[in-house]
């Protein structure tokens, strides 16, 4: 697949790149905003740390996304603090709260996300847009960290009663939006990202093969997912009554979402900021 | 449980202590020694070790050395004539700085 | 070892787990200690909503940081505490939740804008700084390397309240005008970060003469106002009248201490002051809620290091 000069992208292939970028930016971005959240809050030190860790690394990576954007001339400011809460395009599990002391949504949602995006990091790796496969092999040595964290944490809960009780209710909870991950955002667009070269699953692939590896891996902890997306031994399917409402892909959210966005806004609208501060030079 | 924990900065180099962590086995006792002792300094390679493993012998268990006459130990204690060799030389005044920091000379 | 034979011997790192100390010394250490880590923590909680409200990427990465930076810091200093055999990590945890452990005074005041970020962390990790910079030479040993870790991270993170004060006083006229008055609110409490002077502090006196303090409240402070004052005004902020500090012939400063506060103070150092309260019951809460995360992963509580109290000589 011939490479795309950034210099030279057409109408189509500057939409598949903007979606695309703004999926992966997006997620990353609000993953990472709803994990600190649980800093000073974490159940020991030591578990304090390693999630401030991993809400650092994601919003390095929101970061690294959202310079791409750069290319097609958008800015921090306007990406994030300036844009329409309704125009993000993350997928509505990562949004969701937290209720308070609720450390086994944040590991299970973690383990769900984590394990996804390990297949997305993989088929972005030959992306056709160089910078794009630049940015992921940085990017999938921090995540392996984190999915190796989130197993880990997910098993020890499932060991004890409450945890495992937990768990359940979690994963009851968020798999109807753990599949918004595999959403497009638009069907054409979608398509267009695949046949340019800039990811090389389409997303009934990756959610697919995302089923395979979590399902399993979930029933043998003896935890179910609220809908059977198991069509026989080998297949598994995502259809539209499994998914929630609010699929955040196409522009819904949910009310948690436009209450965090204010909220992390805030100062940048009290102080009436037209710019956001950069400490660190840009990326390579 | 508390596991000390010991970082090797490069490959080749010994593992030194540099602190501890609670944690309730190994393998999360190594995440966590990552994240606590190893998101700056410069890390190779990190040990854990069970506190209650580590075993310790000081000063009031052991004159460490002996405290009789030992000095034919040491290089010091030849005189011989003519060059040495670089490599003998080399190790001639690592012990002479030893002896120095025990205070044995 | 009894007292005399510590203060004989009271000097740099003099001290380890290895020795058989008093209890006197063991106690005022674990006092002292204690109340570091849980300042470390209570100021984490006090920031950590600012994570969220940092207005850019790079601010929000540098924040998660520095209060990911204290709560390791806060691991430290309790398992430092820990190690003089009076108290556990769990017990000194417990303790703060239940509003019987001590911490700074800053941290009982609620942090409500972005233009106070600079009061606490420059001008309080400031000072902080300061103080762990001599505890580098204080006589328990694994405080004084705790010590070396904590001076070694955080350095940036007076670095990074300093820049957040040159973009807010370089910035609209707003934004000046919200920091100089922030930075009233705050002054007078900065100044008591140092406490009382020395004549009226209870603990001091038994402290230097172990080791375990290296400078007296007034030296720290002197110290302070010498460094940070012209930094303040490098940056356009005016030193409020109150409380009068005057400059002593010899270059240090004079304090009027009566203009500042100490009742108020006092009601915080017994945290019977509200919003501080507020703070302690808060993080109650969030500690309480993760009960049995605790409880699930480990088999017994954990132990205080292994070494029981040790009897006084």
């Amino acid at each position: 697949m011939a490479a795309l000069d950034p210099g030279k992208l057409d109408a189509r292939e500057r939409n598949a790149l903007e979606t695309l970028l703004k999926r992966l930016a997006d997620d990353e971005f609000v993953l990472a905003e709803r994990y600190t959240e649980w800093q000073v809050r974490a159940p020991t030190l030591e578990s304090d740390l390693a999630l401030a860790n991993n809400a650092q690394d994601e919003l390095g990576h929101a970061r690294l996304w959202y310079d791409v954007l750069e290319d097609l001339g958008f800015e921090e400011q306007a990406l994030i603090y300036e844009r329409d809460p309704a125009d993000f395009r993350h997928a509505t599990l990562v949004e969701r709260p937290f209720e308070e002391g609720d450390w086994a949504d944040a590991v299970l949602r973690s383990y769900l996300y984590d394990a996804a995006e390990k297949l997305r990091l993989e088929a972005l790796e030959d992306s056709a847009y160089p910078k794009i496969a630049d940015r992921v092999g940085k990017i999938r040595s921090e995540e392996e960290y984190h999915l190796e964290h989130a197993q880990n944490w997910v098993e020890r809960l499932a060991d004890g009663d409450e945890g495992h009780e937990r768990l359940q209710d979690a994963l009851d909870r968020l798999f109807p939006y753990a599949l918004t991950l595999f959403e497009p955002v638009d069907p054409d667009v979608e398509d267009d990202i695949v046949e340019l070269g800039l990811r090389d699953a389409t997303l009934e692939e990756l959610g697919e093969e995302w089923l395979s590896i979590v399902v399993p891996s979930l029933e043998s902890l003896d935890l179910e997912p609220p809908v059977s997306a198991q069509v026989d031994d080998d297949t598994f399917e995502i259809t539209e009554d499994m998914l929630p409402e609010e699929r955040g892909r196409d522009g819904g959210h949910t009310d948690a979402w436009f209450d965090l966005h204010d909220e992390l806004t805030h100062t940048y609208r009290d102080l009436g900021r037209s710019e956001t501060t950069k400490i660190m030079d840009k990326p390579e | 449980m508390i596991w000390e924990v010991f970082r090797q900065e490069k490959a080749g180099n010994y593992h030194t202590h540099c602190g501890n962590v609670h944690a309730p086995d190994r393998e999360m006792a190594t995440q966590f020694a990552a994240i606590q002792h190893g998101r700056r300094k410069p890390t190779n390679s990190l040990w854990v070790v069970p506190k209650e493993e580590i075993g310790e012998i000081d000063t009031e268990d052991v004159a460490f050395g002996g405290t009789t006459d030992k000095s034919y130990r040491w290089a010091t204690a030849y005189n011989t004539s003519g060059k040495d060799a670089r490599e003998v030389v080399e190790s001639e005044d690592e012990q002479a700085t030893a002896e120095r920091q025990r205070g044995d000379d | 070892m009894d007292l005399d034979a510590v203060k004989a011997r009271a000097g740099p790192r003099e001290f380890s787990p290895a020795d058989d100390l008093p209890r006197e010394y063991r106690e005022a250490a674990t006092r002292m200690i204690e109340f570091h880590a849980n300042s470390e923590i209570m100021g984490a909680y006090l920031e950590r909503p600012f994570i969220r409200q940092a207005p850019s990427i790079d601010r929000k990465l540098a924040f998660s940081a520095k209060v990911q930076d204290e709560i390791g810091h806060a691991q430290l200093l309790y398992r430092a505490a820990e190690s003089l055999g009076v108290k556990s990590r769990d017990e000194m945890i417990d303790d703060l939740a239940n509003g019987d452990g001590k911490f700074l005074n800053c941290f009982h005041y609620p942090l409500k804008s972005w233009v106070e970020i600079p009061m606490i962390s420059f001008f309080v990790d400031g000072a902080a700084m300061r103080r762990q910079a001599t505890l580098r030479r204080t006589s328990w040993e694994p405080y004084a390397h705790a010590m070396d870790k904590v001076c070694f991270e955080e350095g940036f993170h007076v670095k990074h309240g300093e820049d957040i004060l040159r973009e807010l006083m370089t910035g609209s006229r707003a934004e000046q005008r919200r920091t100089q008055e922030a930075f009233e609110e705050w002054w007078p409490r900065i100044i008591q970060f140092f406490g009382p002077t020395d004549d009226k502090s209870t603990h001091h006196d038994f402290a230097a003469s172990v080791g375990l303090k290296q400078q007296s409240n007034d030296e720290l402070r002197d110290a302070f106002l010498d460094q940070y004052i012209p930094k303040a005004r490098k940056y356009g902020l005016e030193i409020p009248d109150e409380p009068r500090i005057r400059e002593r012939e010899d270059g240090t400063y004079a304090v009027e201490e009566n203009d500042l506060d100490w009742d108020e103070f006092f009601t915080i150092a017994k945290n019977d002051y509200e919003p501080g309260l507020g703070q302690i019951n808060g993080r109650k809460r969030a500690q309480e809620a993760v009960q049995w995360v605790r409880d699930t992963i480990e088999d017994d509580a954990t132990a205080a290091g292994g070494t029981a109290p040790q009897a006084a000589d």
